[in-house]
């Protein structure tokens, strides 16, 4: 029994940092820009299939390219149509950016067609780990030391520098931030190229775990809205938290009582928000009460 | 610039919004054709999980509309090809498709949810419908229509098919299905089959479909320790499980058997991933094959430069049935076509196989097929066992007897 719960309570936990991943970039775009991305799915699906594609042509050390290279595909569509977003009404930014979910899936699959593609873990991490009652894949480990990576990372970006500065104060001030001189269209077209960036690397974590194909994201995000709505708006901290519970909780919930497996998630996200409408980690913004 | 209304009431109404988009059919007179192009409407997936199977399916029932030079009772064929995305939609665009193409029939419906739903429309329009995928017992028993026809086997002969191998692998079963109607019906036959095989049930899972992580389940597998995995997952939830049980080293150590697999199931993980026993309706690369069966897949090949999937074979057998029934009825009169599609009959292969005239099930044996040891060909992963019948009586008893099956088809 007690194997049980911590072999399950370990597998949710990995599971977890998959699905921070993709919230975070969501929570991060929402956070800054306003904007709720429905195509964030879209650009998971774009990372995994351009990292696919560079994978055919250059091995394994292409794939790293992939989520910079959807990073300014994510810049130009910011451009071209989610620019004139910003302040409207927010149904607009999701019924546009879900056409735009629509668009990329057709895109990928004019490109690459509809079957999908096999991808499979590097052979460096096939393989999976055995300790007790703990059973670990290599590959999901890898993804965890990755994930974690990428959120230190991003953490100390957003913290530590300059640029991470004048992105937080324009999320709070756009005005004042451009008083100051600064030009704020260009940092807003960088932040949503860096959500979709997150996206897409999470999309080249998952390829060898789901099935690449047009709509592979269709599964994975919805665990990710839950969980940019249980760790609060735009809260780093809180997509971590909330991501790593809404593993857990899933994974017990299929090994305890599987039949209540698909409401699970949904079960921790309305607990959570009757006792803290804001999220757990969702602070009070100005432009947001 | 970034002063929206926006709050997280606001976020969360939005996200709840998301699934729910639909489309709108147009109403109109309906008017049967008599001159000009015959059209012919086609359901089948264009976006979503289901794409790539419904462009199988769709190049597969074009083929056929092609063998026949695109002409059917001298008139030119005209096919029009909606969407099959959800059972409320699969079932507008089945009511476009007669109301404003003017359709004489329908071919199409992988899905038993939105099969059940077209054929509401199909039997209140009267208009044939063939469906081409969906598998769900209930379409020609209880819920059984006068002017719907089914190409793919139902479930329980399936699993009579596949339960006997199961058994000789192992006593121990562990069933991980779909929780909808298809898998439902497979763990149904399936427990009733568990006797006569002299199998017992360690443990079941049914799965809600879209779960795109499986570790979890995978983990309660392995505790279970079963002989063997009856399976009941459908496309890419499938595919998804077959790679993650790679990813945990299960895949040599617990076989998996499976019904109503398609071959892209298995093209999308690719040969490292690919593994176990399955029943599907049709393989490429059969030598059992019928000579008109070896020309459709060559003149696929030429066309799209890689072998046709069994559900390239479903939409081109049903939209052959359709076609010359058409031409034995020389009309395009529903009711024609419905009586003629009744005697139809296919006598390529080494014996005919046919809708039954009392449910309007096509009965035919499937394939047994097996993973092959060593996946050398992109294409060709399979061993063909055997057939799950192999003569015209035994193919008609595994069907079932009209009591067992309860359809009762009223007169046209």
């Amino acid at each position: 029994m007690l194997d049980t719960l911590v072999s399950q309570a370990a597998n949710g936990l990995v599971l977890g940092f998959i699905y921070v991943l993709i919230a975070v970039g969501l929570s991060i775009t929402f956070g800054l820009l306003g904007v709720i991305n429905f195509a964030h799915g879209a650009f998971f699906a774009l990372g995994a299939y351009v990292a696919w594609q560079l994978f055919q042509l250059f091995g394994w050390g292409a794939v790293i390219i992939a989520p910079p290279l959807v990073g300014l595909v994510g810049m130009a569509v910011e451009v071209v149509i989610i620019r004139r977003l910003y302040g409207k009404e927010p149904l607009l930014s999701l019924i546009v950016t879900f056409a735009l979910a629509l668009l990329i899936e057709a895109v990928i699959r004019y490109i690459w067609g509809a079957d999908g593609k096999p991808f499979n873990p590097p052979p460096l991490f096939s393989g999976i780990i055995e300790l007790g009652p703990l059973l670990i894949t290599k590959y999901r480990v890898a993804v965890l030391g990755a994930t974690t990576a990428t959120l230190l990372g991003l953490w100390a970006f957003l913290a530590f520098t300059p640029y991470g500065r004048i992105l937080r104060a324009g999320s709070r001030d756009p005005e004042m931030v451009e008083l100051l001189g600064i030009n704020l269209p260009r940092v807003l077209t960088a932040v949503f190229g860096l959500g979709c960036m997150l996206a897409a690397i999470a999309g080249v974590l998952a390829a060898p775990l789901w099935t690449v194909s047009p709509s592979m994201a269709a599964n994975a995000v919805m665990p990710a809205f839950v969980i940019v709505a249980i760790g609060g708006l735009g809260s780093f901290r809180g997509a971590v938290v909330a991501g790593l519970a809404v593993g857990v909780v899933t994974s017990l919930t299929i090994q305890f009582w599987p039949e209540a497996a698909a409401g699970s998630m949904y079960a921790l996200m309305f607990a959570i928000m009757l006792l803290r409408p804001r999220g757990l980690f969702g602070e009070r913004w100005e432009r947001f009460e | 610039m970034l002063k929206g209304d926006l709050n997280r009431r606001s976020f969360m109404a939005a996200s709840a919004g998301a699934a729910a988009t639909s489309a709108l059919g147009w109403g109109g007179p309906a008017r049967a054709q008599s001159e000009g192009p015959v059209r012919i409407g086609m359901i089948y997936s264009k976006q979503g999980p289901g794409a790539s199977i419904g462009e199988y399916l769709q190049r597969g029932s074009a083929l056929a509309a092609e063998q026949a030079g695109n002409k059917v009772l001298g008139r030119p064929i005209e096919l029009v090809w909606l969407d099959e995305p959800n059972p409320q939609v699969s079932q507008q665009n089945m009511q476009r498709l007669v109301d404003e193409s003017k359709v004489v029939a329908v071919v199409g419906g992988n899905y038993s949810s939105s099969a059940l739903a077209m054929m509401s429309v199909a039997n209140r329009e009267k208009v044939p419908l063939i469906l081409t995928g969906a598998a769900a017992s209930e379409i020609t028993g209880k819920n059984c229509s006068k002017y719907t026809f089914r190409t793919q086997a139902t479930v329980p002969v399936q699993m009579q098919g596949l339960m006997p191998y199961v058994s000789s692998i192992g006593k121990k079963v562990y069933f991980i299905t779909a929780s909808y109607a298809f898998g439902q019906d497979i763990l149904r036959a399936s427990r009733a089959l568990l006797k006569q095989v002299g199998a017992t049930e360690v443990g079941v899972d049914e799965v809600p479909i879209n779960t795109a992580d499986y570790s979890s389940y995978i983990l309660k597998i392995r505790q279970a320790k079963p002989d063997v995995i009856v399976g009941g997952l459908v496309g890419g939830d499938f595919s998804n499980f077959l790679k993650q049980w790679n990813e945990m080293g299960m895949k040599d150590r617990i076989p998996y058997a499976a019904i109503a697999v398609t071959d892209t199931d298995f093209w999308d993980v690719g040969p490292q991933a690919s593994t176990g026993i399955y029943i599907k309706p049709w393989y490429y690369n059969n030598p059992k094959n019928t000579a008109a069966e070896r020309k459709m897949i060559e003149d696929f090949r030429k066309k799209y430069n890689q072998p046709p999937s069994d559900k390239t074979w479903s939409g081109w057998i049903g939209m052959r049935a359709l076609l010359e029934s058409i031409e034995a009825a020389k009309s395009t009169d529903a009711k024609d076509i419905v009586t003629h599609l009744e005697q139809w009959k296919n006598t390529e292969g080494e014996f005919p196989f046919f809708f039954r005239d009392w449910d309007h099930q096509l009965v035919r044996p499937a394939v047994i097929v097996q993973i092959k040891k060593q996946i050398t060909d992109k294409w060709d992963y399979f061993d063909v066992l055997k057939n799950t019948s192999a003569s015209a009586e035994e193919t008609e008893k595994a069907f079932g007897a009209k009591e067992e099956i309860g359809c009762s088809l009223p007169s046209l």
